[in-house]
């Protein structure tokens, strides 16, 4: 037992003293694949941006021995190992780690706006027709809703969920004015949210801090993914049970989904980056490459290089 | 109101209503223990009323989990999360036992000797310092446990393994895991054997000094084996907190989707780890299967347990006040 404790206080106080890593990054070394685990957003996002889909929700799709980590988990564990590679959500880039260009594209916040860096999704609203609200007070709340989320106050919970708000026109004070709906007692009024379940947390955030602003009407929130943001705003079930008011989509609208003008908008993008060990020395992945990568036909970095 | 308060002195001072007194705090004191005791009857209903649904509902066309299959499985799940009933545990409850085992293989000796020292060796200062010290080590929270063992310990392993020549996989490993629940189960075992230490009688320990046995002599040969039995006490405690533990462990396993996993610098997985991994997120089968694994960590909790009362049973009390 001595010996046992020996050795292994030897190889520990060993280990510390050699923190000071100075041996160069060594291409032939395997790549250490990190993933979110299968019930994550991101992780659908991120699959759906390599046109990798179908392991969104199926870990036996993924090479052998990768690891399952958070947002955080990841984060951390690619500051340490040299030859890892997860992805992380834009906001949480730092740098400690490097955020790889993707497709050539370095991924900052303004390149995700301007439309240049591909590993992303839009995040889309859609309303009723303006003529097909059962009462002008829905309508007029729901147009309110809609100027909030283009405010500094909607673009403040946005970024505060994790997701990259676009450009706000001044405060909700500023515009609350053109909204006098706002000022009168609404809280015997239901409006009904509902589409993507990715945004439902974002959603929940901005109704629950617009609900006291335009008096207190209540939210109803039903997620059932992005297909039902069109189909039960202005689709096929506009008028059926479960129509809603504010549809959301974590896509782009299909050709089929273009509702009557004026409806139909961004609130945000959700952007990925994929993060590898600061001394890598790859730079830029193409969503071929990475995909490669996550399904184990690319095993080691050489092969990247 | 006075003369209410009255009435209750005077039928207080009747030794018939004495008796009565006694009967309501017994009765007082009854509830409150069956309302304890129920606790542990509501949440196993509970579980198990969740746990065992995978087993026998269809999931809209899924199917059933099959028993043996999920017992006996080396891959947690074959197929896509909310749409296959492939799950198996085989082989996480290999490595959580390996695990579990491996600390308390690490940290009993550690702490007996800790203990040993308090109890006997230290000067009177010392001993309260260090015991103050080891009661402050197990109040720590065991997230902050986990964050220590992803902030230090995975860069240490990942630094180890180089020396030993493994490519190990950001430090996530067999051995990362290892030394956090030690270091956590550690002040566990030394303040229990400290006690058990303590309580051998002072006779056997002046006894042997008498017959001209050292110090030292004396304090292995006659005072830990006085106190084997306290000592097992605080390993099969040990042990249990070793196989409980959920947060710390997840951050430094690796969590490893199949197995099992012997090798000290690869990723492994706990219980705990897989029931943790995505809860908030999940729903359906997948959720409900995170109980069916409860159900098996609660079963192995209970027959480590058992068995190592049995030992302890069998290696017997020498001498104990």
């Amino acid at each position: 037992m001595k010996k046992i404790l020996l050795v292994f206080l030897l190889a520990l106080v060993l280990s510390v003293s050699a923190c000071t890593n100075d041996d160069a990054w060594d291409s032939s070394k395997n790549i250490t694949v990190y993933t979110r685990d299968t019930s994550s957003g991101t992780r659908a996002g991120f699959m759906e941006g390599i046109d990798f889909s179908d392991a969104a929700e199926n870990d036996g799709l993924l090479v052998d021995g990768f690891l399952i980590k958070d947002n955080t988990g990841i984060l951390s564990s690619i500051e340490v190992d040299q030859y890892g590679i997860g992805y992380i959500s834009l906001a949480s880039l730092n740098d400690k780690v490097k955020g790889l260009q993707f497709e050539g594209v370095d991924p900052t916040k303004q390149n995700v706006v301007n439309n240049t860096y591909g590993l992303k999704r839009p995040f889309n609203y859609i309303i009723r027709s303006l003529d097909d609200f059962a009462n002008d007070t829905e309508r007029d709340i729901t147009l309110a809703f809609v100027a909030f989320l283009n405010t500094s106050d909607g673009a403040d919970i946005i970024t505060n969920e994790g997701a990259i708000s676009l450009s706000s026109n001044g405060t909700w004070d500023d515009i609350k004015d053109q909204h006098p709906v706002c000022s009168l007692d609404n809280s015997s009024i239901t409006i009904k949210f509902g589409g993507s379940d990715s945004i439902e947390k974002i959603a929940l955030a901005l109704t629950e801090s617009f609900a006291p602003k335009c008096g207190n009407f209540v939210p109803e929130h039903e997620h059932t993914g992005s297909s039902d943001g069109f189909k039960r705003t202005q689709g096929s079930e506009k008028d059926g049970d479960n129509y809603k008011h504010v549809g959301f989509a974590s896509r782009p609208f299909k050709d089929s989904e273009v509702g009557s003008e004026g409806t139909q908008g961004q609130l945000a993008w959700d952007a990925i980056v994929v993060i590898v060990h600061k001394e890598n020395l790859v730079n830029n992945l193409t969503a071929e490459e990475i995909k490669k990568i996550y399904r184990g036909d690319f095993l080691t970095w050489d092969e990247l290089l | 109101m006075l003369k209410i308060f009255n009435t209750i002195k005077i039928k207080l001072q009747s030794k018939h209503k004495k008796d009565y007194i006694d009967i309501f705090v017994k009765a007082l004191f009854f509830l409150t223990t069956l309302i304890s005791a129920s606790f542990i009857v509501i949440i196993a209903i509970f579980i198990l009323r969740e746990g065992i649904r995978p087993f026998i509902d269809d999931y809209d066309g899924i199917g059933r989990v099959n028993l043996i299959r999920f017992l006996m499985g080396t891959t947690w799940l074959e197929g896509q999360t909310f749409q296959s009933n492939l799950y198996g545990v085989g082989f996480i409850i290999i490595n959580t036992l390996y695990i579990a085992f491996l600390s308390l293989f690490l940290s009993l000796p550690i702490g007996v000797l800790t203990a040993l020292f308090i109890a006997k060796i230290a000067p009177k200062r010392l001993a309260s310092v260090l015991r103050t010290i080891i009661e402050l080590l197990a109040a720590i929270p065991s997230i902050v446990y986990g964050l220590f063992g992803s902030g230090v310990i995975l860069k240490i392993i990942y630094e180890m393994a180089k020396i030993f020549g493994v490519q190990s996989k950001g430090g996530n490993s067999v051995l990362a895991t290892v030394m956090v629940l030690s270091l956590m189960i550690l002040p566990t075992i030394t303040a229990l054997s400290e006690v058990a230490i303590r309580s051998v009688n002072k006779d056997i320990e002046l006894g042997s000094l008498a017959l001209g046995a050292t110090k030292t002599q004396t304090h292995f040969k006659v005072v830990l084996t006085s106190a084997k039995s306290g000592i097992f006490t605080a390993a099969i405690l040990g042990v249990g907190r070793a196989l409980g533990e959920a947060t710390a462990v997840s951050l430094v396993a690796g969590n490893a989707r199949s197995g099992p996993t012997f090798a000290f610098f690869e990723t492994t997985a706990t219980l705990t780890s897989t029931m943790l991994q995505g809860l908030k997120e999940t729903i359906g089968i997948d959720y409900d299967i995170r109980f069916s694994v409860g159900i098996v960590l609660i079963v192995v909790i209970l027959i480590t347990n058992l068995t190592l009362n049995f030992v302890k049973k069998k290696i017997g009390n020498v001498y104990v006040k």
